[in-house]
């Protein structure tokens, strides 16, 4: 675990936070925590907290692998030892020592599960995907809109269409029923014969131009797809390499909970959860069971 | 429907695409007098210069939230009244006992149909009508 091949500016850091931090042990606030994240084990150091010969024993542990941290005392106190700790908020040098040890043990572990590689790229890359994203967000909103405008092209063609045909079979119904003229009758069969060669052709070629539309508005699926598909598979990568490294040196007490809120966004994948509902049913039975 | 067309709808979606379709959905039921606003703030403001009847809003907004903006309607004295509409992604059970509680008068979860929109406003103004 020690640091074979560090560099030296992270080496020279580590080791001025370790002296600021001066002869306290890093306790860190309002447990008796033993040597704060930099354990090897942190299952072990997160179970007995309360021992104090388990502590010594680990904190000895912790100490012999850390040379750099060979000031801290043998005898861990219980409680905090605040009043050494200098001026301004007593638990400073403390949590400025535990971020150091912990931004040691990141690096380590990094190089030591190969990650540092992954991690550069996904670095690099992630700006890219900011990029990416708003491509995604960009061409949807056009498609969006190429498809609105085309039916609110169509829509009044359709319109038409349906009126001026509603409109000659009501006339047509009165030939039938014998109350036209020869003159009516004639100027509607011209009108109809108008409408059958003229209008109605017309009407649906621009009506299908603007099918034509929407369909070709789709054409941003294929690439948002595969955009989507290389953002993905990188937060995988990212997701992977970086809960591995959390997982080995984040206190499992650290890990918050998921955070609660009413904005959460649509429900990406309701398998498995009973706390929302899947369609417009569920969100009207629930409020009938309510009596709303 | 036993609505009058002429009603004055408020559509608030911070999209505009979802304000366009919500706007193109009110007219095929015949609903044509809509305004829009992409937020809570500036919706309040609108419904503050009067003349609207129906609020239709989303909840995930910037500035001000389709909850608050729920929850000022109902405690101002002269908007209180308004009937208001959610249409929203947010689809947890707190999230619409929450909306419930704060006295919305219907919850539709996107996506949507149609048919959905027709249903719950024919059901508001069922309501409306023996209130």
């Amino acid at each position: 675990m020690t640091a074979n091949n560090d560099s030296d500016e992270l080496e020279a850091l580590f080791d001025s936070i370790a002296a600021d931090a001066g002869s306290p042990a890093p306790q860190a606030a309002p447990q008796p925590a033993p040597a704060p994240a930099p354990t090897p084990a942190p299952a072990r150091a997160i179970t007995d907290l309360g021992d104090s010969d388990d502590l010594q024993a680990l904190f000895d542990s912790v100490s012999s692998e850390y040379s750099v941290a060979a000031e801290v005392p043998s005898a861990p106190a219980p409680e905090p030892p605040a009043a050494d700790a200098g001026p301004g908020w007593p638990q400073q040098e403390a949590v400025f020592n535990r971020v150091g040890h912990m931004a040691r043990q990141l690096h380590d572990t990094i190089r030591e599960l190969g990650y540092d590689k992954i991690v550069e790229q996904t670095m690099s890359a992630s700006v890219d995907a900011q990029d990416r994203l708003a491509y995604v967000a960009n061409l949807t909103e056009q498609a969006a809109c190429r498809v609105l405008n085309a039916t609110d092209i169509a829509g009044p063609l359709v319109d038409d269409i349906e009126n001026s045909a509603k409109d000659l079979g009501a006339r047509w119904d009165k030939v039938f029923s014998n109350q036209l003229g020869v003159e009516q009758f004639k100027a509607l069969a011209a009108e109809t014969r108008a409408f059958f060669n003229q209008k109605l052709p017309e009407q649906t070629r621009l009506t299908r131009a603007q099918l034509t539309e929407i369909m070709m508005a789709q054409d941003f699926q294929d690439l948002t797809g595969q955009v989507i598909k290389k953002i993905v598979s990188l937060s995988q990568v990212l997701e992977q390499g970086m809960m591995g490294l959390l997982i080995e040196v984040v206190p499992e007490q650290k890990r918050t909970e998921e955070v609660n809120s009413l904005m959460n966004g649509p429900v990406i994948s309701a398998e498995g959860r009973t706390d929302v509902v899947v369609d417009q049913k569920q969100v009207d039975d629930l409020l009938d069971s309510l009596g709303f | 429907m036993a609505a009058d067309p002429k009603m004055r709808f408020l559509v608030v979606d911070d999209f505009s695409t979802m304000r366009r379709i919500v706007r193109n959905l009110l007219k095929e039921l015949g609903f044509t007098n809509v305004d829009e606003a992409e937020d809570g703030a500036i919706a309040l403001q609108k419904l503050q210069a009067g003349g609207f009847e129906f609020v239709v809003t989303d909840w995930n907004m910037p500035n001000m939230d389709g909850l608050t903006l729920l929850q000022t309607i109902r405690s101002t004295p002269n908007l209180k009244h308004l009937p208001v509409l959610m249409i929203t992604a947010e689809a947890k059970k707190e999230n619409i006992i929450a909306a419930a509680q704060a006295g919305a008068s219907g919850y539709i979860v996107k996506p949507f149909t149609a048919g959905t929109l027709s249903e719950k406003l024919t059901k508001i103004f069922e309501k409306m009508g023996q209130g």
